[in-house]
């Protein structure tokens, strides 16, 4: 605010966020940090830089393990060169699938720290290597504390990869260094994307839940599922001849 | 520079390496032979004393006198001259070793000339020489001459060495040999006996009367090469004697094996640390100077009461700077409690090779943050795996195979990931996460349930196959949970069981 100017003593908030000099938080001037286009072009629309951020920590809150490579594949093969490095992942990463997305394998390096006292010096350490392109980290049975996170975000903020930590959903109501942190969640639509947190954006109201629609070979067809009505788990409105193999769908 | 006619070869000959190499314990009135092919090639003298000898088929050696018979091992007769040639490698540098094509026949070679003034002279080095093959027991015949191959078959004659033999006395005591000597060309023997060519100074007459061109032409070039290496006689060129062939030095193989003694135990990492840095930097000297490198090390912690620990260390990439191996090995001896109190340190290099040499980014802007930091991420890696475990940092390959958990390859950091789909896979949908051990899932009538309800959506797609192991039938199907999770699920059409066996994540 300018001084001097002729402000009236007593301002409610309201006024004072109608002024142009007042600091919103909601500033452009982040965008010149480098980002990754997401591959999601309303995700992109929502982050104040247009892209996932490089060079930063972002915490992706979300049950179990679900929509990870939906979220972050397109970002993945955008990033070249550079490895691949899954830190602590919940299951094996299945090579046909990513040959099929067009990851090369040659690039992805799996690295298993089941415990806290190991996950954070790997995290470290792997993030500050600048052969490292992106970074997707579990966090351990040990929950991550805010200094653990803290830990994580100097090293991130060391790097120009992309580095995402994934927590349990529970994780969100607690405090967390994290400049950008998100809620995933799978829905019937597809994979609910919540951006509850922004560095350097002031939120006035609860952020609304963007919705990644499922891949289409993912879709149930009509009649498909049910199969010869003895398969169990199919709906019974659902019986009939099927046994279509999804090669064959268009 | 000597030429050759200054060069002085002694040949020995090791009699009993067929047996010695083979190190079998027996009395010294056993009779022993040593047999290849059903044919004795060695007999010792309790079995010569039996009426045994070589060239004898083994059958007829048992029924003589119930003499032991074991096998050739030319690998071990190997080992043995190698051995051998270390030990005498304190002689002369030049020094080979010879089989013959033709016998169990093998021994040294060693070029003296350089040698003498070293040693005093021939007959002190030469009674050195022997003295310390007598140290190891052989049964050992020499040979002296002006030429390799001359030495070698002068071994078979019995001379003495006076010191003062020049090339002439050589070539009259190679003359005086008969040509059976040559038991390497079988055939050339053969066909000198027909010609009447008793001795090989017969031959040596010959080549002085018609030059060397008639035996290449009656009996072979290779024959006629070897007469002339024997003779030392220039073939190719009209100043011969300034084209000297150089003498192969043998480069024994260097081992690195470096001790620290403490004057009070250790009982921490930290008290070893400054002696693990100190013979690091003695093995990084004596790569660098070597041109090799080295993948693993191995450290051996003593007390005085003769307890030892070894550990290893282990790198995936080829080192010669000692701080990778250094950090490796402080990860290791802090994962690791020292289970006594050390009083010495032992650093030994495994298995060392040549260093390889590796271009470098020539960096006039000054930019060489970017090329130095892609270079740690071998060793952050090679940390990484000391401190996590050597299974724990991988990459993920496809195998081919219809079984799709089979079709999962763990791969080295080093290897190359096979990314080649078949038409079967490239098509299908897959999961990004797979179960290597599928989950059963639970069925309640005509529902299924794994942490919630499931409702088949896609599906299947039939795997049928892999019956010459473990018969495979299986419909895969993708299912949604209640929480609409994504799940790659399979009925086992054999059991009628069904599981999940992914997540698409």
């Amino acid at each position: 605010m300018r001084p001097g100017s002729d402000t009236p003593k007593s301002l409610s908030l309201e006024q004072l966020l109608r002024r142009d000099d007042v600091w919103r938080g909601r500033v452009r001037r982040l965008a010149t940090r480098p980002v990754v286009d997401t591959g999601h072009g309303e995700l992109n629309a929502e982050l104040l830089q247009g892209g996932w951020p490089l060079g930063a920590l972002i915490e992706v809150c979300q049950p179990r393990f679900q929509g990870e490579w939906q979220l972050f594949l397109p970002a993945l093969l955008a990033i070249h060169p550079g490895l691949i490095l899954l830190l602590n992942p919940p299951a094996e990463p299945f090579s046909q699938a990513l040959i099929q997305a067009g990851v090369d394998l040659d690039r992805l390096v799996v690295v298993k720290a089941a415990k806290k006292s190991l996950f954070i010096p790997s995290f470290t350490e792997l993030a500050r290597t600048a052969a490292c392109g992106a970074m997707l980290a579990w966090q351990p049975e040990e929950p991550l504390g805010y200094t653990d996170l803290r830990k994580c975000l100097l090293a991130a903020s060391e790097g120009a990869g992309l580095y995402a930590v994934f927590r349990p959903s529970a994780a969100r109501r607690q405090s967390s260094p994290a400049p950008l942190r998100l809620l995933s969640q799978r829905v019937a639509a597809g994979l609910a994307i919540t951006l509850f947190k922004q560095k350097g954006l002031l939120r006035q109201t609860q952020p609304k839940p963007l919705i990644l629609p499922l891949p289409a070979p993912w879709r149930a067809l009509p009649g498909h599922a049910a199969l010869d009505g003895a398969a169990p788990g199919a709906g019974p409105d659902r019986a009939g001849k099927i046994l279509a193999h999804p090669r064959g769908r268009p | 520079m000597n030429g050759p006619r200054n060069r002085l070869w002694l040949a020995l000959r090791i009699r009993d390496l067929p047996l010695s190499a083979l190190e079998a314990a027996a009395s010294g009135d056993e009779p022993l032979a040593v047999a290849e092919n059903r044919t004795l090639v060695y007999s010792n003298r309790a079995a010569e004393a039996a009426g045994i000898t070589r060239g004898m088929d083994t059958a007829t050696a048992q029924l003589l006198g119930g003499c032991r018979i074991l096998p050739r091992d030319r690998h071990r007769e190997q080992q043995a001259l190698e051995a051998l040639r270390d030990q005498l490698y304190r002689f002369s540098p030049h020094i080979d070793i010879h089989h013959s094509r033709a016998t169990a026949q093998s021994g040294l070679r060693l070029e003296l000339s350089s040698c003498l003034r070293l040693f005093s002279g021939l007959q002190p080095l030469w009674q050195a020489v022997m003295a310390e093959l007598a140290g190891r027991g052989h049964d050992t015949r020499w040979g002296l001459a002006h030429t390799p191959m001359g030495a070698w078959l002068l071994s078979f004659a019995r001379h003495g060495i006076s010191g003062d033999e020049t090339p002439g006395c050589f070539i009259e005591r190679l003359n005086r040999l008969p040509v059976q000597v040559l038991q390497d060309h079988p055939q050339a023997v053969a066909a000198l006996l027909d010609m009447g060519f008793a001795t090989l100074g017969d031959i040596a007459r010959q080549i002085q009367s018609s030059a060397l061109a008639s035996f290449r032409k009656r009996l072979g070039g290779e024959f006629a090469a070897f007469i002339a290496d024997l003779y030392d006689i220039d073939r190719d060129f009209a100043q011969g004697s300034l084209f000297t062939r150089p003498l192969a030095t043998h480069v024994p193989e260097e081992i690195f094996h470096e001790r620290v003694e403490f004057e009070h135990p250790a009982s921490l990492v930290a008290h070893l640390q400054p002696a693990i840095e100190t013979l690091l930097q003695r093995l990084a000297d004596f790569l660098r100077t070597r041109q090799l490198a080295c993948q693993r090390i191995r450290w051996q912690l003593a007390d005085i009461h003769r307890r030892r620990e070894t550990i290893e260390v282990r790198s995936d990439l080829p080192q010669h700077d000692w701080r990778l191996l250094y950090d490796l090995s402080i990860i290791t001896f802090d994962n690791r409690p020292i289970p006594f109190e050390v009083d010495s340190l032992a650093l030994d290099c495994i298995d060392p090779q040549p260093r390889r040499a590796a271009s470098q980014r020539l960096d006039f802007a000054g930019e060489g943050k970017g090329g130095g930091d892609q270079r740690e991420l071998p060793a952050t890696l090679a940390k990484l795996k000391a401190r996590l475990g050597e299974g724990a940092v991988h990459k993920v390959g496809y195998r081919d195979s219809l079984v799709p958990e089979l079709s999962q390859a763990i791969v080295g950091l080093g290897e190359r990931c096979l990314q080649q789909l078949p038409d079967a896979h490239r098509h299908s949908l897959r999961p990004a996460w797979l179960f290597s051990r599928p989950i059963a899932i639970a069925q309640r009538g005509q529902h299924l349930y794994w942490h919630g309800h499931l409702t088949l959506a896609v599906g299947p797609e039939r795997l049928v196959g892999h019956w010459w192991e473990d018969p495979l039938a299986r419909d895969y199907y993708l299912a949604q949970r209640s929480d609409n999770a994504v799940l790659w699920v399979y009925r086992d059409l054999r059991s009628g069981e069904w599981y999940v066996h992914g997540i698409f994540g």
